[in-house]
């Protein structure tokens, strides 16, 4: 903590983040048709039709989304930096951290491959199998929560340990993760409504999830942006 | 490397717990975006709620008459009880009053999980009549809402046994204040959600 850092990769680290938001955003969401998904409710013919009729706009939405998944893991790791200048080099939070955001790119990068396989051969497989590959991607990705929570939860307590007369990450953003990490737990419902607000395509469990998460991520890498110039002058007048 | 000039979950740079002269927010400013942000949730289930209910109100109505509205009112009256007792153990951390601090948290524990037995107790008898989250809309947002604010709930004892702990060991100063107003406030949160919710679930009848 005392120790002079090498800050030169930290804020191409850190702009990951956004990185990740917005391919997510363009290629897993849009050119994926997940941006909203296609309703629990719907018949398997029309998710098999889905994968048939727009096969290859999937293939390069998935193909890119997992690409560019590891971003997460970079971005995390920006975040780890800043928070060892908070807690120091040694407290776990700052692990936790880093094992959150990792782990976070394992559901994303497997369930982004199931959507990929029902692109890759769909007229091959029956309905039911095509049906049974989306829901699997929904569940897992949406199931995996709670290791993004963990790096929320983490990141969130570590800054809140700042001493700084001026945090580097202000507090209200720090609870305002901890919330979001909260928050996910209505997933937990998902896999028991086709319909309504805790389905996967519902105003909770799909609107109000991803938009809460979508507002964390561009802000704190904003305040970590801005945290690391501080910790650069910090170390210039030390 | 950094000013450590005041204590960390502080209220950063703004007037002092201890100096109730100077209008501030009780506890730490951040936590406060954590209670707006989850009163904003809860606001938007209760809108959820209203929808669903003015779509289909005779099927509201005969759901919410399963519910028993004494027990909702006891749990009501337990929060409200435990309530009292926080915000006494709060007084008690100002004035440095250590036992006082450690007793009337102990009673806003035990008061407390009196709500925990009695929602225990209205979750196995519903799951006995045959009520469950995916017998209509309305047990989806009864069991949804309420679980999630057992969740709630169950957090704020928890952060309750550790302020035991911490003010049995801990020295009573302007820190140890700043953490009490904060779990005061997070508990006085949980009591107001339960306070929305009662009605909303268990009294609004239907007109109709």
């Amino acid at each position: 903590m005392e120790q002079k850092v090498d800050t030169r990769f930290w804020r191409l680290c850190a702009w990951n983040g956004p990185l990740f938001m917005g391919v997510f955003i363009i290629f897993w969401g849009i050119m994926g048709h997940n941006l909203p998904p296609y309703s629990a409710d719907l018949p398997a013919s029309d998710i098999a039709a889905y994968f048939r009729e727009n096969a290859n706009q999937v293939r390069t939405g998935m193909v890119l989304a997992m690409t560019f998944t590891i971003s997460y893991c970079v971005w995390g790791l920006a975040i780890a930096k800043v928070m060892e200048q908070v807690v120091g080099k040694d407290n776990i939070l700052v692990d936790l951290e880093k094992w959150g955001a990792g782990l976070t790119v394992v559901p994303v990068l497997v369930s982004c491959s199931f959507w990929l396989t029902g692109a890759f051969r769909p007229e091959a497989l029956p309905d039911s199998v095509l049906q049974m590959l989306y829901d699997m991607a929904w569940l897992l990705i949406d199931l995996a929560y709670s290791i993004t929570s963990v790096q929320m939860f983490a990141l969130g307590a570590a800054f809140l340990m700042d001493r700084r007369q001026q945090p580097l990450v202000p507090k209200w953003l720090a609870w305002y993760g901890i919330w979001v990490g909260f928050m996910f737990i209505a997933e937990c419902l998902m896999p028991f409504f086709k319909s309504g607000p805790f389905s996967r395509s519902g105003t909770l469990n799909y609107w109000i999830e991803f938009s809460i998460w979508f507002v964390w991520c561009p802000t704190l890498t904003y305040y970590l942006l801005r945290s690391i110039t501080r910790i650069e002058q910090e170390q210039a007048h030390a | 490397m950094h000013e450590p000039v005041h204590p960390p979950f502080s209220a950063g740079g703004e007037a002092s717990a201890c100096q109730p002269e100077s209008p501030h927010l009780p506890g730490d400013s951040g936590v406060w975006t954590f209670i707006v942000a989850d009163m904003g949730a809860f606001a938007l289930f209760f809108l959820l709620f209203s929808i669903g209910r003015m779509a289909a109100p005779e099927l509201y109505e005969s759901s919410r008459i399963h519910l028993n509205a004494g027990l909702g009112l006891a749990n009501t009256l337990i929060l409200l009880t435990s309530s009292l007792f926080m915000a006494r153990a709060v007084d008690a951390a100002r004035a440095e009053r250590r036992s006082s601090v450690v007793n009337n948290l102990l009673l806003t524990i035990c008061i407390g999980s009196g709500f925990a037995a009695t929602k225990i107790f209205e979750y196995i008898d519903k799951a006995q009549a045959g009520f469950s989250p995916l017998t209509n809309e309305f047990f989806t947002y009864y069991f949804a809402f309420t679980g999630i604010h057992f969740l709630h709930f169950a957090i704020g004892i928890g952060a309750l046994s550790w302020m035991v702990g911490k003010a049995r060991r801990d020295t009573l100063d302007q820190r140890f204040v700043i953490w009490i107003e904060s779990v005061g406030c997070y508990w006085h949160m949980v009591d107001l959600l339960w306070i929305m919710l009662f009605p909303l679930l268990y009294l609004l009848r239907w007109a109709g």
